[in-house]
């Protein structure tokens, strides 16, 4: 009787939990349209995504540059922020199963630096493919993201024939350390022009993007989240440990590879539309831990969430704070992720002296 | 259930298990016991497939392990090793849901509810419901095992697999979990194929054991085998004894450690003190003494220091009075022998004598009962101690009848024959002094003492012994 009543109210947690994450995401993607540096009465913008979306628009005349700014500019960046938090968010929170180091973060096995250097090499020497024209940048990124991660794999069987956890990180510090210098050196080589130009990439932004990049990530976020919400039960397995997984019937190395691949598609098409935004993939998994426990099941999805709805609000600080100039998003989730990540830290630490 | 046939594997260069054959049996409790390094934990990872199989094969139910899928196989065989480390705080409850992995099918691989009937059975066998919710990494080593032990058995295996499931553990937790163990292999006729450290838990637990050397099996049979001390020598070098369990029929094993030799620069016949009463005599050892007797608290062999004869008319048979008395008199009790009296002390003797140039001392006590210590400086095993025993016992039937004293039935006599076992590490198996030399020495001594004892009980000098006063 108790234990069902226990369970029932998990039960219950859980789906609160998630009713109330994707009210967050509602309120998070609705202050993001709303708040700007240009205002607009709020019935003109409802409006606007009402005619837009849907065809049901009510109000008769409404400016064409208004039009402009709300549906070309404003809406497909709060759609990108919220697309790159939930990608950064869930392939944290799955490296961080899959490595069983709550430290790892989308950036540890080194995709996005071969995303990132793919995107400089664009900016450096100003090309664009054929046919992509102004895809050429996150195409170019994405392709490089995925050279890496092929890279990383080879150098881990070369090196280790049961895909180890260790080799995994190893040969990802290595290779994001060689691609890292890669990029450093194109920074050193370009001009003035150039240098700013990357260097401000780098930082990571979701400004003046788009719709166009919106569609880009749309993809690999759907086909990276499913491999990895349907790998939600091995990553709770491989927390046990790799024998102990395999030992309960988990096909650990097939697991692995897909959980990788999963992960760096998210991570690769992520820092190719927006660049490297920090810390929104470390922190966010943790805090959903916090609130619902290990299981991946749980914590894959409410990252995605959460993470989304964390990183529209970071670009809605980050453009308002100094208006109308704008900081970038990464300074942002580094200036709230690192306190959040030093209180967790603490807490976690004063929580476990005092049970036990 | 797990038919092994010419198994050999190992590591790619060196293969460590060579030509391995043998057999357990369904509902089978079969123990694999061996030194480290001797391609125990090779054995284990060939059956669990961590590693592969150079040659041979081994068969479940007849069909090879190699051609089940690792969910086929999961269903069979579940697997407790030593303490593993679990990332995140997981709860108990989860860890063990874990356990139903290989049995979840469909769209969304829920729990269904024949899942959670299985989750709550096996925490329920392990006594792990009260802490469901709580966090894996705050649990002590005896609960998280416990935890991990239910995880195996929500797989509902066939076969259970243990590395070592213990090592960590105390005895309290080391019972426990071989209890539920041997509980759910008895009610769910669950095949148990177990590598263990401890050789007696082993015997006590195990069915059939397997004993490992160097990459083959030295002996495979039922627990008997460990009987055989100088297999175990040859296997462990280390010096084995085995005994009989007093309650379980299971042989358990003493071990023998190399020390340094105990001192031998005294005289046995110097070893010893005597300490004389009003009302008691006792003898107090530099060494403990391997002791068999019959005194109430002697538990029949037993390693003693102290030997006292207390003059207590009115309680000489109340065991927890005399102990009070001797540790009140600080002589501890558990490394004493106390034997209670009424009478006089004067009839107590201590003689001292060489017999095949073995120092023997003799206590004896002359009263209403006749009661006699034999101290004897040798080495000697536990079937000569029963034959002195008897020999000693003889002598005194003897002795009476020759001097005219009729024993009735029904006596409270007590008896200890104590050895000093100094030069156990020469290996000395045969005693320098034999039965009937002890026989002909007590029934000698008792024959003067019980001469003076009818004609006049005082104090005795003999001719070659020393009789203290």
């Amino acid at each position: 009787m108790r234990n069902s009543f226990i369970q029932k109210f998990l039960g219950n947690k859980i789906a609160w939990l998630f009713i109330g994450s994707i009210g967050v995401v509602l309120c998070a993607t609705l202050l993001g349209v709303f708040i700007s540096s240009v205002k607009f009465p709020i019935a003109t913008i409802l409006h606007i995504i009402a005619e837009k979306t849907f065809g049901l628009g009510w109000l008769a005349d409404v400016p064409k540059n208004e039009e402009l700014i709300i549906w070309n500019i404003r809406v497909p960046r709060v759609l990108l922020a919220f697309l790159v938090g939930a990608s950064l968010s869930i392939a944290g929170a799955a490296f961080q199963g899959l490595l069983r180091n709550p430290l790892a973060d989308p950036y540890t096995i080194g995709v996005s630096s071969g995303s990132a250097l793919g995107a400089v090499t664009v900016l450096f020497f100003q090309y664009t493919i054929w046919g992509l024209g102004g895809y050429t940048l996150p195409v170019v990124a994405i392709i490089c993201g995925f050279l890496t991660l092929f890279v990383v794999f080879g150098l881990v069987r070369l090196s280790s024939r049961s895909l180890a956890i260790e080799t995994i990180i190893l040969a990802g510090i290595i290779v994001g350390a060689f691609v890292g210098a890669l990029t450093s050196l194109m920074i050193a080589l370009g001009d003035r022009d150039a240098m700013a130009q990357i260097i401000y990439w780098l930082y990571g932004s979701v400004a003046m993007r788009g719709w166009s990049h919106v569609q880009l990530i749309i993809p690999f976020l759907i086909i990276g989240a499913i491999i990895l919400l349907a790998h939600s039960r091995e990553l709770n397995a491989l927390a046990l440990g790799e024998e102990a997984a395999d030992h309960i019937g988990v096909n650990v190395k097939r697991g692995k590879v897909f959980i990788l691949i999963g992960a760096s598609l998210l991570t690769g098409s992520a820092v190719a539309v927006s660049g490297s935004i920090g810390f929104v993939g470390l922190v966010v998994p943790h805090l959903v831990r916090l609130m619902t426990g290990p299981n991946h099941r749980n914590v894959l999805p409410l990252s995605m969430l959460l993470g989304g709805a964390f990183l529209v609000l970071a670009d809605l600080l980050a453009r308002t704070m100094i208006a109308p100039k704008e900081l970038p998003i990464g300074v942002i989730t580094a200036l709230i992720g690192a306190p959040v990540f030093a209180f967790l830290l603490i807490r976690d630490r004063m929580g476990r002296g005092e049970s036990r | 259930m797990i038919t092994v046939e010419h198994l050999a594997g190992g590591y790619e260069k060196k293969p460590i298990l060579r030509d391995l054959h043998f057999e357990i049996q369904k509902g089978e409790f079969f123990a694999l016991l061996g030194p480290n390094g001797s391609g125990k934990t090779t054995l284990f990872k060939l059956i669990t497939g961590q590693l592969p199989i150079v040659s041979g094969s081994i068969l479940l139910d007849g069909k090879p392990m190699t051609q089940l899928s690792k969910l086929e196989k999961a269903r069979k065989v579940a697997v407790l090793a030593q303490e593993s480390q679990v990332t995140f705080d997981f709860t108990v409850e989860e860890i063990v849901s874990l356990g139903r992995y290989p049995h979840q099918t469909g769209m969304f691989k829920r729990l269904s509810s024949e899942d959670r009937h299985v989750i709550d059975t096996v925490m329920s066998v392990t006594r792990i419901e009260h802490f469901r919710n709580v966090q894996f990494r705050t649990l002590s080593g005896g609960e998280k095992q416990r935890v991990l032990l239910a995880k195996a058995l929500a797989q509902e295996p066939e076969i259970l697999l243990l590395d070592e499931p213990t090592n960590h553990l105390d005895i309290k937790h080391t019972f426990q979990i071989l209890n539920m163990l041997k509980e759910w292999q008895r009610t769910k006729s669950l095949t148990i194929f177990a590598i263990l450290h401890d050789l007696n838990v082993a015997s006590l637990y195990a069915d059939r054991v397997a004993l490992l050397h160097r990459g083959s099996f030295l002996e495979v049979g039922d627990v008997n085998i460990l009987r055989k001390e100088s297999q175990l020598k040859k296997v462990y070098e280390v010096d084995v004894k085995t005994q009989a369990h007093p309650i379980v029929a299971k042989p358990q094993l003493l071990m023998t450690p190399s020390l340094e030799e105990a001192d031998h620069s005294t005289p046995f016949l110097k070893s010893f003190t005597v300490n004389r009463t009003e009302t008691s005599v006792e003898l107090r050892f530099n060494n403990s003494l391997r002791t068999l007797s019959n005194a109430p608290n002697s538990q029949g062999i037993q390693w003693l220091k102290h030997f006292c004869l207390m003059n207590q008319p009115f309680h000489e048979n109340d065991y927890e009075f005399l102990k009070a008395w001797m540790s009140a008199r600080g002589i501890p009790a558990e490394q004493a022998l106390g034997v209670g009296f009424h009478g006089n002390l004067m009839t107590t003797s201590i003689v001292e004598q060489q017999v095949n140039g073995v120092d023997v001392a003799l206590l004896l006590h002359i009263g209403e009962a006749i009661h006699m210590f034999v101290f004897i400086d040798a080495t000697v095993n536990d079937q000569t101690l029963v034959d002195f025993y008897m020999a000693a016992t003889e002598a005194k039937m003897t002795a009476c009848q020759q001097a005219g004293i009729h024993l009735e039935l029904d006596r409270t006599d007590c008896l200890a024959i104590a050895a000093s076992q100094r030069h156990y590490n020469n290996h000395k198996t045969e005693t320098a002094i034999s039965r009937t030399q002890i026989e002909h020495h007590v029934l000698a001594t008792l024959a003067i003492a019980l001469q003076q004892h009818v004609g006049k009980p005082t104090v005795v000098k003999e001719k070659d012994g020393v009789i203290n006063e």
